[in-house]
């Protein structure tokens, strides 16, 4: 792993201004780093991810990239302010040919005037600092330029899990099983040890890497919620990145105990998976991830969610407690889950991971054997080549009515973009 | 011998793009071309052609390594491993409304429909749905689902800036009839008097002098809710998702909305499309108007404030001592808000105890049977009914109302479920000296 020592000092700040050669040094050895990152990706325990000792230069931003050191290959989703696009290295050695990534792009003009300024940022933030999850997308790193933001991610050639449950209608028991457990050990690690509310799960957010694992993506509505003392941390980790952090000799129960206390009162998520405190507007915690769980859990069973109607507005009207239709029609050929109503039980949602993972739908489970990796996939995406996108849906090309980013604009939210 | 002419266009057209791209590696480069050539041009296909009926999946639908071994994911029955992971999915779907044949997403095709069919080169779905107004009948909601977002927000206390809610003066009347119209609504119903007194008095009045005047417009982002004061306004909605120009543009009427009526609650919640267009019917009407910054502001700063009133409660509360800030904070979080008038038994002596209450304001007090006079006195920030959190006896003495209170509460089975492993810690806790004196309720 030579390339930690090379880059490592060159993918941060860089007050002076370098000179051209410098600055082509810079951009080749971030590429060489981007190119490997995942030589040096196997899977760390969640502690270690926590204080990131290793991978150090994961989600760190680039100074030496440009759009430019990327060709478009096609994109694979788009949302209403950013294009994920697969990509690959432009002019690439002939060893890393093959190296495909996903950039997400989100045009700083679009971010502004769908006022996620501040989300944008918590999503880089937030990817920066749990790089290196099993199940988690990874940020490699990211840049911007004069009118967009880039985020380089690695890719996930399975696709969306949203695709395939809508081919298959439904997953049975064991395969819903299997993926609930995965995120049960994702919500675990954001909210436990990171104190990150991710408020916007849904089976469109849920890619399948090459073994039929999940990667969680799309952290743009994830935000951490007054835990001080872990970004504290990190920022002075980063400062002195290349020696061993010290780690705080307290990392246990009062920085545990500290965790998730915040609560937040942006309206984010999905209006499928809202859960109904945040419809209320009454302030959230992290407990809103477990609610959006059990309604996913459900859309697995049942091949759609518990609560739906074309308008939103009478998904919001349920009446609580929550009372999911047509259940009892159908509960013959459903699973026990669903008589149970576990998770969540109406407005029984507040709980910790401890108490899912311990719920008799979980029974067997062996929690370690799932973060390691150990169970097999129940769907294993056909991938035929590194950069096969063919489980990806098409999407039409970007529309040509771009506003611009003027220098009005510019003045005003540049300095909000700087952490790119 | 001559190449067929569509042969020869898809030729020119990869030629352009290689003249354009200068792909370092061309054989992906071409690769890449055709196959979302192929894709494009069989979704296309798909767009035009009317749905068919679903196929039946096989049951080999997802290929691939199953777990051999017996385990939770696996499933016990061999036969169901081999069935595949999703293979029962077709029993029971005849009359279902979610198995709509019509629905883009099941459409069996020749392009990416045989799913379970032979492995080579088969891809996952593409499920094709466009968003709804693409000419797709968004039949039961299988496309994706778009996320929305609210402005982000912080609660003003938390800051520097000193926000207070606009007030707009209403007489009485007035605001009896807009308590009315709101009342019924999902978004106001929940609100305590405090908060729906700063949203009545947040709602400003706007005059429609003419007929014929857009208030709000289909497509358009809404960030204002309207209730009628005077007047009377037709909704219409044009099937294309947004108003069109020309005479047809404003699509069917499909209400009307009179006085004391109210439309665009959803951009209360976020920026959505308007999904109507609602225009004045008559001359000198009037609306109040709210809008989203506003209304979200006085929920939230309220919400934060007594989030942190309920915490610090919390803090004097003895058999809560023991817990950390955090798990403090979980029940502040949890408490609900309960009004009694003066003169209401809030707990009856010799009932099950079911829940904790903090006085949150007002005035209650204790008695027990068989003594004349109040045993005890609660003000604002006491406590009563917390050992029922612990044990299972009875109440030892009621507790009446003595004025208009307040109240928070927190039942047993959400107090167990929050902290159901720190009981025992809070058992460990010595509660013996004076147990009575601080609270009548305890029974020996």
């Amino acid at each position: 792993m030579g390339f930690t020592t090379k880059a490592s000092g060159l993918l941060h700040s860089h007050h002076s201004k370098p000179s051209t050669a410098e600055m082509a040094l810079i951009t080749q050895q971030d590429k060489d780093f981007i190119a490997h990152f995942a030589a040096s990706q196997h899977t760390l325990p969640p502690e270690e991810i926590q204080l990131d000792p290793r991978n150090k230069e994961l989600g760190r931003s680039s100074k030496g990239l440009c759009v430019r050191d990327f060709e478009l290959v096609r994109t694979l989703g788009t949302g209403t302010f950013a294009r994920v696009w697969l990509v690959r290295l432009a002019d690439p050695k002939e060893e890393d040919r093959d190296k495909v990534f996903a950039l997400k792009v989100l045009r700083k003009v679009e971010v502004i005037k769908l006022k996620q300024v501040d989300h944008v940022n918590h999503e880089r933030s937030v990817l920066a600092d749990i790089a290196g999850h099993p199940f988690i997308t990874t940020l490699i790193t990211s840049f911007s330029d004069h009118d967009s933001l880039y985020m380089l991610l690695d890719y996930c050639p399975g696709g969306e899990v949203f695709s395939y449950l809508r081919k298959a209608k439904r997953f049975d028991e064991n395969t819903a099983r299997f993926y609930a457990a995965e995120i049960v050990l994702i919500l675990e690690f954001l909210h436990e040890r990171e104190g990150v509310a991710y408020r916007d799960l849904k089976p469109e957010n849920l890619l399948l890497d090459a073994e039929g694992h999940i990667k969680l993506v799309d952290f743009g509505f994830a935000k951490r919620l007054g835990n001080s003392k872990r970004r504290s941390f990190t920022t002075i980790f980063r400062r002195r990145t290349n020696s061993r952090p010290v780690l705080p000799s307290s990392d246990s129960e009062d920085s545990l105990s500290d965790y998730n206390k915040g609560e937040t009162y942006t309206l984010c998520g999905t209006p499928e998976y809202l859960a109904p405190e945040v419809i209320q507007s009454k302030g959230h915690t992290t407990a809103v991830d477990w609610w959006a769980l059990g309604i996913l859990i459900y859309e697995f069973l049942t091949g759609y969610p518990p609560f739906w109607n074309a308008n939103p507005i009478e998904i919001y009207k349920h009446p609580l407690p929550y009372r999911p239709r047509h259940l009892s029609r159908r509960t013959r050929h459903h699973p026990p889950i669903l008589h149970r109503r576990p998770i969540p039980p109406p407005r029984q949602h507040i709980c910790g991971a401890a108490r899912v993972k311990s719920h008799p739908f979980f029974k067997g489970v062996v929690w370690d054997d799932v973060y390691y990796r150990k169970y097999k996939g129940p769907i294993i995406p056909q991938v035929r080549y590194p950069g096969d996108a063919q489980c990806f849906d098409m999407y039409p090309d970007e529309k040509r009515s771009r506003d611009m980013y003027t220098d009005e604009l510019r003045g005003k939210w540049e300095d909000h973009f700087k952490d790119f | 011998m001559s190449y067929p002419a569509a042969y020869l266009q898809e030729i020119e057209s990869l030629n352009t793009k290689v003249s354009e791209s200068h792909p370092t590696d061309i054989l992906q480069f071409c690769a890449n071309f055709f196959a979302k050539r192929l894709e494009t041009q069989r979704a296309e296909f798909l767009l035009s052609s009317p749905p068919a009926q679903t196929s039946k999946m096989s049951g080999h639908t997802f290929p691939g390594r199953h777990g051999t071994n017996p385990n939770p994911f696996g499933g016990e029955a061999p036969e169901q491993v081999k069935k595949g992971a999703i293979g029962k999915v077709m029993e029971e779907d005849e009359n279902d409304t979610m198995a709509s044949p019509t629905a883009p997403s099941f459409s069996n095709t020749t392009f990416g429909s045989s799913f379970g069919g032979d492995a080579a080169g088969e891809g996952p779905p593409s499920s094709f749905k466009q968003t709804s107004g693409d000419g797709f009948p968004a039949h039961y909601g299988l496309g994706r689902r778009t996320s929305v977002s609210a402005e982000s927000l912080n609660p003003t206390a938390s800051s520097n800036d000193h926000w207070t809610p606009p007030y707009h003066q209403k007489t009485e009347e007035q605001i009896t009839r807009l308590q009315k119209s709101i009342s019924g609504n999902f978004l106001f119903s929940h609100l305590d008097d405090e908060q729906s007194g700063q949203v009545l008095g947040a709602l400003v009045e706007k005059a429609i002098p003419a007929k014929g005047i857009k208030v709000i417009t289909q497509g358009d982002e809404g960030d204002f809710f309207y209730v009628v004061e005077k007047g009377s306004f037709g909704v219409y909605v044009n099937p294309s998702g947004s108003l069109q120009p020309g005479p047809e543009g404003l699509g069917t009427e499909v209400a009307t909305i009179e006085e004391g009526g109210s439309f665009g609650e959803l951009a209360l919640m976020y920026n959505a499309p308007r999904a109507a267009t609602v225009m004045s019917a008559e001359a000198g009407s009037t609306l109040w108007a709210l809008d989203r910054i506003t209304f979200r502001r006085i929920l939230m700063d309220s919400t934060f404030q007594r989030r942190r009133l309920y915490e610090s409660f919390l803090e004097e509360v003895k058999i809560l001592s023991t817990l950390t800030k955090y798990e403090r904070s979980k029940i502040a979080d949890a408490l609900e808000t309960q009004k009694f008038p003066a003169g209401t038994t809030i707990i009856k002596e010799g009932d099950a105890g079911e829940a904790f209450y903090l006085l949150e304001s007002g005035e209650a007090e204790a008695f027990k049977n068989g003594v004349e006079k109040a045993v005890k006195q609660y003000g604002k920030g006491d406590y009563f009914g917390e050992l029922a959190l612990l044990n299972d006896a009875p109440r030892a003495a009621s507790v009446i109302s003595k004025t208009e209170v307040k109240v928070a509460t927190l039942g047993k089975d959400g107090f167990q479920r929050l902290l159901g492993p720190v009981e025992s810690i809070m058992r460990r806790t010595k509660y013996d000296e004076g147990v009575e004196e601080i609270d009548p309720l305890q029974k020996k």
